[in-house]
């Protein structure tokens, strides 16, 4: 087995990186022509993928554990229904709005436990509230969130003569925001400022010696991870065309944890990629065997959890 | 609101009894999970599943048996023993370890809740009441169900805490709790301490489960809701304080029962979490927390 893992390992260090990033950018962009059924599954998969990426910022990189992914999330898919379904708004407003708005949120709710260091397992237990008060809040507030009901339902307008509601133009346009976001994140985490953010996980005190700011860091991190969130969360509700208190659960927050856990933390293409297989498995399995995708993958997160802490991604790096 | 209004003596009692049974059920499970964190400093995200299999064991034994009081005890046994299979095989070895701690629990709780979903559906189940009549009590009449629960929460209130501060036992926890090294020198055997423990927490969550049965409907999920607030009140009480969750307990009980007369309920809890979030950052030690606990 060991041996086996090691070849597989040899064998994915040796892959020519380029020409391998090429053929999953044509993948990416032939799925709706290979698959034209598909292709609304394809825009979802994408647009978790980049939630779990979003996430993977504080989670892996900053080391915030937070338990309110999906409060975030939320805030940007229920700003754009809110500005097109009551307001009769552009579906384009509510992008810059809700990001500002999450971004806002984020601030004051993270400003203090960052500023005053309270312990990882304060920081959980206090996003916990917060993402129990967001939760409630959407479903009480029915002036505001339509509650239970939602808010729906709604398309995507036409955008230089090509109309996003269609399946495949709107995977396209999930697509390019996936891509610029993605490569934009990667950048930042490959510059200077993911080595501090690195360097701020593995030693807090030794970084504040050496005159970093450390607060500052993580609460960019931690800014830029609820604007990317929040972003994901208004392309997703133009995919579904209604913002529901699902999207501010706790099931989507355990969810993401569980995505980025399987695919590893800390690797933003670990994540990436772990989100989308399990869209997949959801979909194919939930034809097979209603309601138990949700099992295999509790069971499939504790595997990982004791066996792979380091998920798919530190199994194919092995040990560095 | 016009809430006020509807507050005359009778009214009042009867508020304040479901606020106390309300208060209890709370208690045994965020004692528990305080238990577990104050001992072994282990975010025990399992223990909303372990409310939940109690209260679904109670209702499967109730099928088969057609006995609630036997039910009850059964599935607080079973519980309890899976809880001592859970602790001895997989979360000792990862005490040192929060984060793992964290994920796993997680992970364990969700394969719970999702079996218990896969088996039994998503659709909410009720019990009947064990105890259908009421007892006249301070000039109105209450369920005696309700009151038998209230019984049952100042009984462990009482049975816990003596153990805790009276005997042998307790003074082996405290110990361990403090500083498990030096207690280990000392010749206790903490590993046992720390099994005691976790079994004791999780049998706590069970017996809420099963005792919240007849009350409301259960749900798979049903554990989710009440550790949130559980986790709150154990901070708001001190973590790992036995009698701060006790007396927080208490008063979210109080304040949910008459909250409503003012607010709808749901916003009620929100202001219990937004209280419980300035707890966290500025007084995180809660009311009785003691300075030695786990950060």
């Amino acid at each position: 087995m060991s041996d086996r893992m090691a070849n597989v390992r040899e064998y994915v260090r040796e892959l020519p990186r380029r020409p391998l990033l090429a053929v999953g950018a044509l993948l990416l962009l032939a799925v709706p022509f290979l698959f034209p059924s598909q292709s609304g599954l394809a825009t979802e998969a994408l647009i978790f993928g980049l939630f779990a990426i979003s996430v993977d910022i504080v989670l892996g990189y900053a080391g915030l554990l937070t338990l309110a992914p999906a409060a975030f999330f939320g805030i940007g898919a229920y700003t754009v229904a809110k500005l097109v379904v009551d307001y009769g708004q552009s579906f384009w407003l509510g992008f810059p709005l809700g990001i500002v708005l999450a971004v806002a949120v984020a601030f004051a709710v993270g400003y203090v436990p960052i500023k005053r260091r309270i312990g990882n397992v304060y920081f959980v237990l206090f996003t916990l509230a917060f993402g129990a008060i967001v939760y409630d809040f959407t479903y009480v507030t029915t002036w505001l969130t339509g509650g239970s009901d939602g808010l729906g339902f709604f398309s995507p307008p036409e955008v230089l003569g090509i109309d996003l509601g269609g399946a495949t133009e709107y995977y396209f346009f999930s697509l390019l925001v996936v891509a610029i976001c993605g490569y934009g994140l990667y950048v930042l985490i490959r510059s200077d400022y993911g080595d501090v953010l690195h360097a701020t996980r593995q030693n807090e005190l030794r970084m504040r010696y050496l005159g970093y700011d450390t607060n500052r860091e993580l609460m960019i991190a931690w800014l830029v991870s609820a604007a990317i969130s929040a972003l994901a969360g208004a392309v997703y509700v133009g995919l579904v065309g209604i913002a529901s208190p699902s999207m501010v659960s706790f099931g989507l927050t355990g969810d993401v944890i569980i995505w980025i856990i399987v695919g590893g933390t800390g690797t933003l293409l670990g994540p990436f990629a772990s989100a989308i297989g399990l869209v997949f498995v959801q979909e194919f399995l939930q034809n097979v065997w209603q309601g138990g995708y949700r099992l295999l993958l509790g069971v499939l997160f504790v595997v990982f959890v004791f066996a792979l802490p380091d998920g798919l991604m530190g199994l194919l790096r092995g040990e560095e | 609101m016009s809430g006020i209004a509807l507050i005359t003596v009778d009214n009042f009692v009867t508020y304040a009894l479901n606020g106390l049974s309300r208060g209890m059920i709370i208690f045994l499970v965020a004692s528990g999970l305080s238990l577990i964190f104050g001992l072994i400093g282990l975010i025990n995200f399992a223990h909303g599943a372990m409310l939940a299999l109690g209260g679904y064991g109670t209702y499967v034994i109730l099928q088969v048996m057609g006995n609630f009081w036997l039910g009850l005890v059964i599935s607080v046994a079973l519980v309890a023993l899976l809880g001592f299979a859970l602790e001895r095989k997989v979360l000792y070895w990862i005490y040192d370890e929060p984060l793992l701690g964290f994920l796993s629990t997680f992970g364990i709780g969700l394969v719970i809740e999702e079996a218990l979903a896969v088996y039994f559906g998503s659709r909410s189940y009720t019990v009947p009441s064990p105890l259908p009549e009421s007892a006249q009590l301070l000039g109105v009449s209450y369920p005696s169900y309700r009151l038998f629960v209230i019984a049952v929460g100042a009984a462990v209130a009482l049975g816990v805490g003596a153990l805790l501060t009276k005997t042998r036992l307790g003074l082996e926890i405290h110990a361990t709790a403090n500083r498990q090294p030096t207690a280990e020198i000392l010749g206790i055997d903490t590993a046992r301490i720390y099994t005691i423990t976790f079994v004791l927490g999780t049998a706590l969550a069970a017996l809420a489960g099963a005792l919240t049965a007849p009350i409301t409907s259960m749900y798979p999920t049903i554990g989710l809701d009440y550790i949130t607030m559980a986790f709150l009140v154990i901070i708001v009480g001190g973590m790992g304080s036995f009698k701060g969750s006790f007396v927080v307990s208490m008063i979210v009980g109080q304040i949910i029962a008459f909250g409503w007369l003012l607010l709808e309920p749901t916003y009620v809890r929100i202001l219990v979490f937004a209280a419980a979030m300035v707890f966290i950052l500025y007084k995180p030690r809660g009311f009785y927390g003691k300075p030695e606990v786990h950060e």
